[in-house]
């Protein structure tokens, strides 16, 4: 920051990350509020406490190794050349085996008068990582044990989410090299990867007693405080806002960055490095949130619990292709990720028995899954990245974006990187004895414990006072 | 332990060569506080598993009435 416009550029970007960090914070907020509001009344208070926990779980470990291997992977490794070591190896660099800029025990991990970004950077991150965790932790309530939880929330929030964000959520990464993946606002970075690791646990996990009948037909067990939910969801639309904002650079000069002598171009990008614009993108939040309410409304028969999950299914199935999208296309594809995911989630409900108490699988993993697919058909052609085009498989050169490629991310996101690894982590937690609660607690309530505490202090205080 | 003693001599340079770095212990302390932070984690993960496992054997081994989740109400 020698000059007062880099100074400013530099501060504001420190700010506007600030902003979105604390925005964001709202979508966990919004999950709390969500999943207390959709358990029954006997577990309420292990249900909040589960998803809050995550919180620091997540953080921590965030710190130690989380940030790290977004930084360290984006070549897979093996997979494709970095463009800023030109190897495949892990991109390292400094102490510690670490890379430069994540090393937890690096300079800029901590208040650094040379750096104002890595904080909030890696914040913003953090908080994305919390939003994943919390997707699987909707889907999983009232018969997991904390323990169990904390260790499926590290894996997906600092382990398996980053991962998959190296790959296909940086500008160097495999994916966009080798496949032309797009996907700006995370429909699978985030949504498809932890629908798809929800599923892998559920299908170990099992479904709530009494969920399913003795000949198999699944019983509606429906949220018990509408109005938690109901604010829930609309915190969740709103820190999805900020989310959609952090997903972006917010002042960029493309002209050097991408080698164009002389050439001056500022402007926000997404996480890529591609220009888009903020104006833009929150036209198509609100197209496909709106998208979405439209066809959830009438395909769920007015239900409020269907209809606000599909305003958010609405924005997820178009997040990949939300830079790029013209307003009309993302309210069209949120209509038709709702549809698709609806009809999906009773159909597995049905046939495989599965118990997604909050529809979790459906608004993340298969509207993620979708609006890959979608992006791929609708987005053909355009280029993954600025730096150069090439072709796919390629690996030198960026692929542009193309349907199997889309389709090809969309698997490695839902199954490779979140079901397989879900259900492997789940199998072994089951197989140590950790993953789920005792039946007869399970019947009589998780807080029943607590209550009953609660129920001696209201005696004595009582007796106190006579 | 602290980096900086006075914010003039600190800062009284060109901006590129200001170190940056500025809390208690830079440079010689940041190994130690990952392990602490790594030791921090998996102790608490220990006790909580440890605690929340004493608690799941004794709500399973009480004979609970069929009633019980009636007044397991919390009230918010």
């Amino acid at each position: 920051m020698t000059d007062q416009l880099g100074a400013l550029t530099t501060i504001f970007t420190e700010f506007y990350y600030w902003v979105t960090v604390v925005l964001m914070f709202l979508i966990h907020v919004g999950f709390c509020m969500y999943e207390v509001g959709a358990s029954r009344y006997k577990h309420h208070q292990h249900t909040l406490m589960k998803n809050t926990m995550l919180i620091p779980l997540v953080t921590v470990t965030w710190f130690l190794f989380g940030w790290w291997i977004y930084w360290a992977f984006p070549t897979g490794p093996g997979i494709a050349p970095s463009i800023m070591t030109e190897s495949t190896g892990l991109v390292l660099g400094g102490g510690f085996g670490g890379n430069d800029l994540a090393n937890p025990t690096n300079a800029l991990m901590a208040v650094n008068l040379n750096d104002h970004i890595m904080g909030v950077f890696w914040a913003a991150f953090l908080l994305f990582s919390w939003t994943a965790a919390s997707i699987v932790s909707g889907a999983i309530i009232e018969r997991i044990t904390t323990f169990a939880f904390g260790v499926l929330a590290i894996a997906i929030g600092s382990v398996f989410w980053s991962i998959d964000a190296s790959w296909g959520w940086h500008f160097d990464g495999w994916m966009l090299k080798i496949l032309g993946y797009h996907d700006a606002y995370a429909s699978g970075v985030i949504h498809a990867i932890a629908g798809g690791f929800a599923l892998g646990v559920l299908m170990v996990l099992g479904p709530r007693i009494g969920k399913f009948s003795s000949s198999g037909e699944p019983r509606n067990i429906g949220p018990r405080n509408p109005w938690l939910v109901t604010i829930g969801l609309f915190l969740i639309y709103t820190g999805f806002w900020g989310f959609y904002a952090a997903c972006n650079v917010p002042i960029y000069d493309l002209g050097p960055e991408y080698g164009m002598e002389g050439v001056t171009f500022w402007t926000a990008t997404n996480i890529y490095l591609t220009p888009t614009t903020l104006s833009g993108i929150t036209m198509n939040f609100l197209m496909s949130l709106s998208g979405g309410l439209l066809a959830g409304y009438v395909i769920a028969k007015g239900d409020p619990f269907w209809t606000y999950s599909s305003g958010l299914a609405g924005i997820i199935c178009a997040s990949a292709g939300n830079d790029l999208y013209h307003p009309i296309q993302a309210l069209i594809i949120g209509m038709i990720g709702v549809v698709i995911s609806y009809k999906l989630h009773y159909w597995v409900e049905r046939k495989f028995k599965i118990d997604d108490a909050v529809g979790a699988v459906a608004v993340h993993g298969y509207a993620g899954f979708i609006g890959l697919v979608i992006c791929g058909f609708v987005l053909n052609g355009y280029p993954s990245s600025g730096y150069s085009v090439g072709a796919m498989f390629d690996g030198t050169t960026y692929a542009t974006i193309n349907p199997l490629g889309q389709f090809i991310g969309a698997i490695i996101m839902f199954l490779v990187l979140g079901l397989i690894p879900g259900y492997i982590i789940a199998r072994v937690l089951n197989g140590m004895g950790k993953l789920r609660i005792p039946r007869e607690v399970e019947i009589a309530g998780l807080d029943y414990e607590m209550m009953e505490a609660a129920k001696d202090d209201e005696k004595a205080v009582s007796s106190a006072t006579r | 332990m602290a980096t900086v003693s006075n914010w003039i001599d600190h800062l009284n340079k060109p901006a590129e060569e200001v170190a940056g770095s500025v809390y208690p212990g830079a440079g010689s302390s940041e190994f130690i506080l990952v392990l602490l932070l790594i030791a921090v984690w998996i102790g608490w993960s220990v006790i909580t598993d440890k605690s929340e496992r004493e608690e799941l054997d004794r709500l399973s081994r009480k004979r609970h009435s069929a009633n019980d989740h009636k007044s397991n109400i919390t009230d918010w």
